[in-house]
């Protein structure tokens, strides 16, 4: 039992003296058997409290630590730290938290805050009196990753983690890698092309040995644990063989087109988001890659219509399966443009409405002149914040790229073709920091801003050959204006990936706007709750290519520091089975969520045992067990009693 | 190793050359970022910061957007975890001199350690000194709301936390050097030189504030009133100068504070013409929690575009106008001075198309950021380019963020743009990735 515990009352600058008598709490605490130092401290987690804590340690020869702040989720390390500084094992000390659970949750009641901070710092120092030395688990970690998704993000990340030595399986859910950035000509604010800047990933990674890309490929399934995941992945034939490659080969290229050509099967092209159709067979612009045709696995007929120009076309290929074992995930999913709804601002009602990622692709396709359904376009009206900025709706985040976007496609337009008229109805234009420029640029062009409220939104009507577009016009006055346009671009923003199976396979949280969530926009911004699966780009949030970038670099570099020591430390504080008590009943086996159990023999009879690796330290399994013959590290039935003791007594 | 040693710099004196691999120029929360992830990965790295005290901008900060928890929380570790880590060597007070670039084998440099007066290993930051210094001075740390004295420690949670003598303001009576009980006052110090030899260069050079004493119609340094968002922010912080929001013309609790955004950003006449990317949200930010420490007051934020554009930022500033901001599309004409220390601020009502004039009792100038321009001496002969704006320029943004147009010289944080806190730990993480690539390349 410890009886010489130091105790720290952060005051975490008035967060929590605002509402907590933190002398009061340090009074009453002193009082209790066995605390040997109790202060009050400004910030517990300064450079200056921690030195003063580890010398209180050392000079008082303190046997245990309890630091009475915020969540253990922001700084039970950082304490840990301190006392291993100190030369106490981590293990004995305590956190307890009067911050989230006290002081913000009762700044109505000051007095009763005071209460039951004085009833958690007790209940800590109870549990920490009966702690034990515990070492961390060392567990072995195969420096292989896999990262899920092949746009810009993900292939960045690939090329970064390769470099640093880890086995990288890259697995891409089309047949062709580049995401979004392939399908983007001019990119703001550098002005490279979509293809110049995906080419330039591309080439680095089918030259990089240490990286698998697997194209049409999809994860079915994940089990295992940081350090040692083993998942499944789905591939679909490409029905091409993969010695095809156009680059260079005229006369493969030749071959190709008649294919294309030949093939009877006509869809919409979601390269050209809907506005296009294209063939079964198909490899239409140069900045898909790999440069392989690929065939539509769902939509081809298997007429063999292109095999009579294309030797490559293999229709023996089948799905396959493969299993890959890999210490870490990077997700990098990217988003979906927001598809408006059916009539929201006469959206597939009337022909000339169409979104900002549509208009990108037209222009890349018009090449003198712009037009749309073989109409001349000549006046150009943008509504912003299409399902963005949602007040009613779910949507309610701004999707942060799109203001910037318009106004680069609206210069682009402008610059490209002759007479072009831009209309801008907005909801306050948002180019931050640089972009700012082309806001100017634009607006020197001549281009007409218009700004209307969540209140008053602009009505699109349809007059004969004409489009419409009536806004009460906050700059005026609020005036009623009219615009004329031939062609409406509704500036739609991102959404997370549609149908995306990622989340439920490796259980990533989501945040209120429904993107994937990280632990902390600051302190782990590239992180999530699931050990050694970490996040980035546009899955996570809406982002440009540059933000896509540092965040995939970053979460590059978070992930090659925990998988490529080739160990992870694990927390001690897992279930440890009494083999004495225990007489195999498979109850616990269960309800285990990580299949971290499993049944041996020991002296004649057989017991459950827990798999280090594998198990979380969750405690689902202990009460289920008739025999009590379960413990959890750390939280061992003698700790947890004490510390109810104290907080009701 | 002795901080005192007086050394007669010579670039060949091979023995007294410190090696690293990383130099990072700047110890806030980017530079700190990225020496973690470098030292994380066993790179030796030396950081130099210029100021007394590690921790940039984000240490002074009270709550940030768009969670508000507090940066104190969240910087303090970083800091500390930087200052104690075994393979970075931190020099405060410092500054990079002569970075010159060796053919094919990294970069030589000098870092010159401005003299404390105060030796920095027998000092405990007791603050006796304090008490007897007579020299009372305004206190940059609190942005010149309050004063400190000649000898002191910059701020409670400074790293290191130690004293300093400000000998510009020192008037050498020796009170401090009597009453030191550690013997740490030291007159005799002189600016040190050490020679480094590195191979890779991280700026991490941040931003300043953007002064407003240029924009002469909103009578800042005039009308007492009228303060910058930094000298709010300091108000709102748990170590604020006066445990209260006050004006500071006579120390009345506002009750109706004004906020005007794009003060010095978005501007060309004085020269800022882009935008800062974090007025609004600092504003939006201030005003909420404006309205918790005076729970009586009327805040209204005059503003052009709101840019909420990061992850939770719509939702926070709809939080905002949820709890009563009043948010004006308004472009301030001119600001003047009552006798009673109100202010009226005249402004075009955009919407309604009309100029008007209201009265506030105290106005908030939600200040742009600038470059922190990179000393002309940091370099000796090739340097950085830098952007039209003078932030350095970042030469592949879309593939390699970090990058700039100096091999084996990469950017951080706000030096390469406005960014917020968020944004510069993203961006800091790019920069350290790319420097472990380009030193893996290297050996």
């Amino acid at each position: 039992m410890k009886n010489n515990i130091g105790v720290y009352i952060c005051q975490c600058g008035s967060n929590i003296s605002d509402y907590v008598d933190v002398e009061k709490v340090r009074d009453e605490v002193s009082k209790i058997e066995g605390v040997a130092i109790a202060k009050t401290t400004m910030f517990a987690c300064a450079d200056s409290t921690q030195k003063e804590i580890i010398e209180d340690v050392r000079n008082k020869k303190l046997d245990a630590m309890v630091v009475a702040s915020c969540s253990p989720k922001l700084h039970l390390f950082t304490f840990r730290n301190v006392a291993i500084r100190a030369g106490l094992n981590p293990y004995h000390y305590v956190q307890v938290n009067i911050r989230e659970q006290d002081s913000w949750a009762h700044s109505d009641h000051p007095a009763e805050a005071t209460l039951k901070a004085i009833g958690l710092v007790s209940a800590g120092i109870a549990r920490v009196k009966h702690s034990k030395a515990l070492k961390s688990i060392d567990i072995p970690s195969r420096n292989a990753v896999a990262i899920l998704g092949a746009g810009v993000s993900g292939m960045r990340a690939a090329i970064e983690m390769a470099d640093m030595g880890t086995e990288v399986h890259l697995i891409e859910r089309e047949h062709f890698v580049g995401g979004r950035t392939s399908q983007w000509s001019q990119l703001f604010t550098t002005r490279q092309s979509g293809e110049e800047v995906v080419s330039g990933l591309y080439n680095k990674i089918i030259n990089n040995e240490n990286i698998s890309l697997y194209t049409g490929a999809e994860l079915l399934s994940m089990k295992g644990s940081v350090g040692d995941f083993k998942a499944k992945i789905r591939i679909i034939p490409r029905y091409i063989k993969a010695d095809c490659i156009l680059k260079d080969n005229q006369e493969l290229l030749n071959a190709t087109l008649k294919a294309i050509n030949a093939c009877p099967v006509e869809i919409s092209d979601d390269f050209n988001f809907n506005i296009t159709k294209r063939k079964a067979i198909y490899k239409n612009y140069h900045s898909e890659f790999p440069e392989c045709p690929a065939i539509d696995y769902e939509h081809c007929t298997k007429c063999g219509e292109c095999a009579k120009y294309l030797d490559a076309v293999d229709f023996e290929q089948k799905e396959q399966e493969v299993e890959i074992n890999v210490g870490a995930f990077v997700v990098a999913t990217g988003f979906d443009p927001y598809e408006p709804e059916k009539g929201e601002y006469a959206y597939a009602e009337v022909e000339n409405v169409i979104t900002l990622p549509q208009f990108k692709r037209l222009i890349e396709m018009n090449e003198k002149e712009l037009t749309y359904r073989n109409k001349a376009v000549k006046n150009i009206a943008y509504i912003y914040c299409v399902g963005s900025r949602q007040t009613e709706g779910k949507n309610n985040y701004c999707s942060r790229y799109c203001c910037t976007s318009a106004i680069h496609a609206a210069i682009h337009a402008r610059n490209k073709y002759r007479d072009i008229n831009n209309f801008h109805i907005n909801r306050g234009i948002r180019t931050y920091g640089k972009q700012e420029l082309l806001y100017e640029e634009s607006s020197r062009n001549g281009d007409i801003y218009l700004q209307f409220d969540e209140e008053n939104i602009p009505v699109v009507e349809k007059q004969g050959e004409k489009l419409i577009i009536k806004v009460k016009d906050i700059l005026t006055q609020e005036k009623e204006l009219e615009v004329e346009a031939d062609l409406l671009v509704l500036v739609t923003g991102m959404v997370p990936r549609k149908h995306s199976k990622v989340s439920d396979i490796l259980k990533i949280p989501l945040g209120r706007d429904h993107f994937f969530n990280e632990i902390h926009p600051k302190l782990k911004p590239v992180e999530t709750v699931i050990d050694g699966v970490f996040i980035c780009g546009a899955c996570q949030a809406p982002f440009n290519i540059t933000e896509t970038i540092k965040s995939s670099l970053s979460a590059a570099s978070k992930a090659n520091a925990l998988i490529s020591k080739g160990k992870i430390e694990l927390e001690p504080t897992i279930a440890e089975i009494n083999p004495e008590q225990c007489s195999w009943c498979g109850a616990c086996t269960e309800v285990c969520l990580y299949d971290a159990i499993r049944k041996i023999g020991h002296n004649g009879k057989e017991i459950a045992e827990v798999d280090e690796s594998k198990c979380k330290g969750c405690g689902m399994c202990l009460p289920v067990c008739d025999q009590n013959a379960i413990n959890l590290i750390g939280y061992t039935d003698k700790e947890i009693e004490s510390f109810i003791d104290a907080l009701i007594s | 190793m002795n901080r005192n040693r007086k050394i007669d710099f010579m670039i060949n004196d091979k023995d007294k050359t410190e090696e690293y691999d990383v130099l990072v120029v700047g110890g806030g929360i980017a530079g700190e970022e990225a020496a973690l992830n470098l030292a994380n990965q066993g790179y030796k790295i030396i950081m130099v910061e210029k100021d007394l005290s590690i921790g940039g901008k984000m240490i002074h900060l009270s709550k940030v957007f768009p969670t508000l928890d507090c940066a104190a929380c969240i910087t303090t570790p970083k800091v500390s975890e930087t200052a104690r880590h075994s393979n970075i060597t931190i020099y405060t007070y410092s500054e990079v001199k002569g970075i010159n670039k060796l053919n094919g084998s990294g970069f030589m440099a000098r870092v010159e350690r401005k003299p404390r007066y105060v030796n920095e290993e027998t000092c405990t930051g007791c603050q006796i000194c304090e008490e007897k210094c007579p020299v009372f001075v305004q206190d940059q740390f609190q942005y010149d709301l309050v004063g400190r004295k000649a000898v002191y420690v910059p701020f409670s949670i400074a790293n290191p936390r130690i004293a300093t003598i400000d000998m510009d303001n020192c008037i050498l009576c020796g009170a401090c050097e009597k009453a030191c009980p550690a013997d740490a006052i030291d007159f005799t110090q002189e600016k040190e030189e050490i020679p480094i030899h590195i191979k890779s260069v991280i700026l991490a050079t941040g931003y300043k504030l953007f002064d407003p004493v240029v924009i002469e119609r909103y009578g800042y340094g005039r009308f007492k009133n009228v303060v910058t968002a930094m000298q709010m922010e300091r108000q709102l912080v748990p170590t604020r100068p006066y445990n209260n929001v006050l004006r500071p013309g006579d120390g009345k609790m506002p009750d109706n504070i004004a906020y005007v955004l794009c003060t010095g950003s978005r501007d060309a006449t004085v020269g800022n013409p882009i935008c800062s990317q974090v007025c609004c949200m600092y504003s939006t930010k201030q005003a909420q929690l404006l309205m918790g420490a005076l729970p009586m007051a009327d805040i209204t934020i005059y503003f052009l575009h709101v840019r909420a554009f990061g992850k939770g930022f719509e939702e926070f500033y709809q939080q905002g106008r949820s709890m009563g901001v009043e948010f004006i599309k308004g472009k301030i004409g001119k600001i003047t001075e009552k006798e009673n220390g109100d202010l009226l601020v005249r402004y075009e009502d955009i919407r309604e198309g009309v100029v008007k004039e209201a009265e506030h009792d105290m106005v908030v100038l939600s200040v742009g950021i600038l470059p922190d321009i990179i000393p002309e001496d940091m370099f000796l002969k090739e340097r950085p380019e830098l952007d039209p704006f003078h932030y350095v320029m970042q030469v592949d943004e879309l593939s390699n963020p970090a990058k700039t147009s100096m091999k084996g010289v990469f950017v951080a944080g706000a030096a390469s743009g406005p960014m917020d806190i968020p944004d510069s730990i993203l961006s800091a993480g790019a920069a350290s990735s790319e420097t472990a690539t380009y030193l893996r390349r290297l050996s």
